[in-house]
């Protein structure tokens, strides 16, 4: 088990260098360079709009030392060494907009990304298993595809557009007014707010998005849920606890359901790196600060080191869920073993 | 009431990007003081104004910010020596007690300081701090390279007692004075808390520092990392807080130096905040939720979803011209629109009034020449080309081009060739309007034989094409000043190389001796007519087809009053105030 630890935990620092790589050439290769960016190609500058050729030198200059100031001056391969050998010391460098550690404004934005995903994705499951666990055991009823039609037709149903009508309609302005039309906290609010006042504050406005963000989750989850049940009910084991005269809830919950979460077990390790990752959508359309609009700014920016922090962490949590769900699956399934696949 | 001298550069953030394209808004004007719409009431304090901003400033450094939002806010923190009359525009004394003596030569700027001014720590603004200020700006390592340009021509400052400093210019520009007035004054004992430019002269700076090295770039250093987030200056409002992609809050500072004193423009809003909306359906939402009291609408917006008694018993809209206007730029460098007459027809060719219409849901106006009609250097007598496919098609056949070989296309012989008239124009993805323009303009030229392309292209591949002129015909937008204009960058001959702003290779020695004659004229009278002739000649030429500018629409909460649109176009909402009645919020003001 502990050698088949560090032989996966070794064969990630290969996969990692590649990935980190591959991103780092893209993002630096894409066209746009963020100095002639931050001078507006020069072309935005001056009283009338104009950059006079004079100026131009000095802006040229100045565009020299800031590419110094951030080691953008050297060749790509030394580029990319530096940032690795900073990465082992946690350091992803000052961000281009506003010189500030970008380890420090990922952290100042995780909190919201976290909260957002956190609930979202424990509605997902709350909904999607028992809905696809009823639809297995009363396959092709009404029932059955009532919800099965109603989750994709959510599944279907964009959430930009979803979300524009929810703010449209619930958030108070020519009808009604349920819902905050978006942030995470109301106008007035006060840190002097007693503890309680804070938290329906910020539950009312997490209402929306964390709505917005799971109703397109159902589907899959409860189809999966759906097949995995299914599957298992055809199971010869079945067969038996019902011969035994089992109560067909005793079948269904203890023997069937149990069996039939394996997989989705595992798949639970996936969601992971899609806690910090953000949604752009429903983080520009709420106003919420997070990861994703972070991300997004960064990329229009060309704010490289940014975009490198944000791409390496999710790579890294990407790496290590895939471990994790091997693992888990060991610890659900004693039927497999390490020691004979490390072989 | 921050005379900031010039635009300090194009903001990156992508709001502008995507709504102003190459567009800068004009930060010239300096919106200054004035009491407000005739009330019968005395104006009170109190009350918060919640404005809406469609995404967070970059920072809160005055002199390494480099975006709109954050320059409309540091405008209410930072002072200035000199500002503008917001209706007459003319400079007038803040932190300075008068405009500045020039010496003979148009090189030598003195400014006397006022001496019961103070920063809002309570420390005294000293010349010291106003030659820190310059020091910081000439600071080569300091992150400042955009605003830095502006200063190029000052090489000196010196302190003559502690309230009096001298500028030394490189050369006479009637400018000068606009640029030095201008510089946001900053707090040296808390920008530079260890005095570590104290030795070093603005000489030095402008030129060899090297004796300095390591003070200066520890300054430098500190500058640039530890300031972007808490701004101190003297102006009205102080700095509370910045929750990143949630809200700024400025707070009125209730021992600011200038309350009560003549001349200087009271304030009366406790609490200025500044919500991030990132998204113009929402932030409409939330103003009609009564949580935003200003922000600027879409077109379609304003057309469709602010009007009814309920909207109009809480808001009033405001709609006025912005100083900035949209061109189709021709590549004078190639063959096919080196010939005036191709320019003249291709104008003629373009329906103004139409796309003013149905691109711009009539929110804007049609121009014929660069300079903002509010200016007196504005010309009055400007043709504006109406759209006559007759008259262009005659000059075309004037020019030569027709339809010799049948395939429905006009050409002519260029250079010992045959050439069809073919050409692309470009434009940024992402710009709804830009992209009306062009399809229009080529759905019109197909009807005489003339072939365009339209191509959209990611902002930053645009911005370099166009630097190095790599397009034939462009559509773009220029910033207009509105106080005194100067179009060299854009216009001059010497511009075209280097990738200057001259795009389209415009050369006329004529207007290059306009332009260089009225940089060193003093004489308003004499600037005024060089630029007259200037806008004739463009008129003429067409190098540009000049398009339109837009109108911008504010909502503003009724409960505000001295609400208005100054006559230059723009509103001002320093000195609005909220009678005690109709007051909203409260707040504790932190002295």
């Amino acid at each position: 088990m502990i050698a088949y630890l560090v032989q996966r935990l070794l064969l990630m620092i290969p996969t990692f260098v590649g990935i980190t790589l591959i991103a780092f050439s893209i993002i630096h290769l894409a066209p746009g360079d963020p100095a002639e960016l931050r001078a507006g190609g020069g072309l935005g500058a001056g009283a009338e709009g104009g950059l006079s050729t004079e100026r131009r030198g000095a802006v040229d200059r100045a565009l020299q030392e800031w590419r110094a100031l951030y080691g953008l001056d050297k060749p790509l391969h030394m580029q990319y060494l530096i940032w690795l050998k900073n990465l082992f010391t946690l350091d992803f460098g000052l961000s281009f907009k506003d010189s500030q550690p970008v380890w420090g404004k990922i952290v100042e934005r995780l909190p919201a990304t976290i909260k957002l995903n956190v609930l979202s994705t424990a509605l997902v499951y709350l909904v999607a298993i028992p809905l696809g666990v009823y639809s297995a055991t009363y396959q092709y009823s009404f029932g059955d595809q009532l919800t099965t039609f109603a989750a994709f037709v959510l599944f279907a149903l964009p959430s930009f557009w979803v979300g524009t009508m929810a703010i449209v309609f619930l958030g108070g302005g020519d009808f009604y007014y349920w819902f905050p039309p978006g942030g995470l906290q109301s106008v007035n609010y006060s840190p002097a707010w007693p503890w309680w006042q804070r938290l329906v504050d910020q539950a009312w406005h997490l209402c929306l998005p964390v709505l917005m963000l799971s109703y397109g989750g159902f589907a899959g989850l409860s189809r999966f849920m759906r097949s995995s049940m299914l599957e298992n009910l055809r199971q010869d084991f079945v067969l038996v606890a019902r011969s035994k005269g089992l109560a067909e809830r005793v079948v269904i919950y203890k023997h069937v359901l149990r069996n039939s979460l394996i997989p989705i077990v595992t798949i639970m390790a996936s969601i992971i790196p899609g806690l910090v990752g953000g949604s752009i959508i429903i983080e520009t359309l709420f106003s919420i600060p997070g990861i994703g609009q972070l991300s997004y700014e960064a990329v229009l920016a060309r704010d490289y080191p940014i975009i490198m922090a944000v791409f390496t962490i999710g790579s890294v949590l990407t790496l290590l869920s895939i471990l994790l769900s091997d693992l888990l699956l060991s610890v659900v399934d004693p039927r497999i073993a390490f020691s004979r696949r490390a072989v | 009431m921050m005379a900031t001298p010039a635009a300090p550069g194009l903001s990156v953030s992508r709001v502008v990007f995507i709504s102003l394209g190459l567009m800068l808004v004009g930060l010239l004007a300096a919106p200054v003081a004035w009491t407000g719409a005739p009330t019968s009431e005395a104006p009170v304090t109190g009350d918060w104004l919640i404005n809406h901003m469609l995404s967070d400033p970059e920072q809160l450094n005055p002199l390494t910010s480099n975006d709109a939002g954050a320059s409309s806010l540091l405008g209410y923190i930072f002072e200035a020596l000199l500002q503008r009359d917001p209706r007459t525009l003319e400079l007038r004394p803040h932190l300075a007690i008068a405009r500045p003596e020039i010496s003979e030569d148009k090189l030598e700027y003195t400014f006397k300081i006022r001496p019961d001014a103070h920063f809002q720590d309570g420390r005294p603004l000293t010349g010291e701090d106003v030659l820190f200020s310059i020091k910081a700006i000439k600071c080569p390592l300091v992150n400042a390279p955009f605003q830095r340009v502006y200063y190029e021509s000052i090489v000196d400052a010196q302190l003559l007692d502690p309230l009096t400093i001298r500028f030394k210019a490189k050369e006479p520009y009637f400018l000068n004075e606009n640029v030095l007035g201008g510089m946001d004054v900053l707090p040296r004992h808390y920008y530079d808390p260890e005095d570590l430019l104290k030795g070093v002269t603005v000489t030095e700076l402008a030129g060899d520092y090297a004796k300095h090295e390591e003070s200066v770039r520890k300054f430098a250093q500190q500058f640039n990392q530890n300031f972007s987030r808490n701004p101190m200056g003297s102006g009205p409002y102080k700095f509370k807080s910045w929750s990143t992609g949630q809200e700024v809050v400025l707070e009125r500072d209730p021992n600011y130096w200038g309350n009560g004193r003549a001349g200087i423009d009271q304030v009366y809003i406790d609490v200025r905040k500044s919500r991030v909306i990132n998204n113009m359906d929402a932030a409409l939402v939330n103003l009609k939720a009564g949580n935003l009291d200003m922000m600027g609408l879409q077109p379609l917006q304003h057309l469709r979803q602010t009007s009814g008694a309920r909207f109009e018993k809480d808001y009033e809209k405001y709609i006025y011209s912005t100083p900035s206007y949209t061109y189709i730029g021709w590549n004078i460098a190639n063959p096919i629109f080196q010939d005036m007459r191709v320019r003249q027809a291709m104008t003629y060719l373009t329906n103004r009034e139409q796309m003013v219409k149905t691109i711009l849901f009539d929110l804007g106006q049609v121009v014929d020449g660069p300079i903002y009609r509010f200016r007196p250097e504005y010309d009055e007598g400007l043709y504006s080309h109406p759209f006559d496919p007759q008259k262009a098609l005659a000059l075309l056949g004037e020019a030569g081009w027709r339809d010799t070989d049948g395939d429905g296309i006009l050409d002519k012989e260029l250079d010992g060739q045959r050439t069809p008239f073919r050409f692309e124009i470009k434009f940024n993805s992402g710009n709804d309007i830009r992209k009306g323009v062009a399809l229009a303009l080529q759905d019109e030229l197909r009807k005489h034989g003339i072939d365009a392309n339209v191509r959209a292209l990611d902002w930053t591949i645009f911005l370099d094409e166009v630097r190095n002129h790599k397009f034939d015909a462009v559509i773009l937008g220029w910033a207009m000043s509105v106080t005194e204009p100067d179009a060299y960058q854009v216009w001059h001959s010497s511009q075209v190389e280097n990738k200057g702003s001259n795009m389209i290779s415009y050369k006329n020695p004529r207007v290059d001796a306009i332009l260089e004659e009225y940089r060193q004229t003093f004489d308003a009278t004499k600037r005024i007519e060089l630029y007259r002739e200037f806008q004739r000649i463009l008129n003429v030429e067409q190098p540009y087809t000049f398009l339109f500018i837009q109108k911008a629409v504010t909502v503003v909460s009724r409960r505000f009053q001295g609400v208005e649109v100054l006559p230059i176009g723009r509103m001002r909402p320093l000195d609005w105030w909220v009678p005690k009645a109709r007051q909203k919020y409260t707040a504790q003001l932190t002295p």
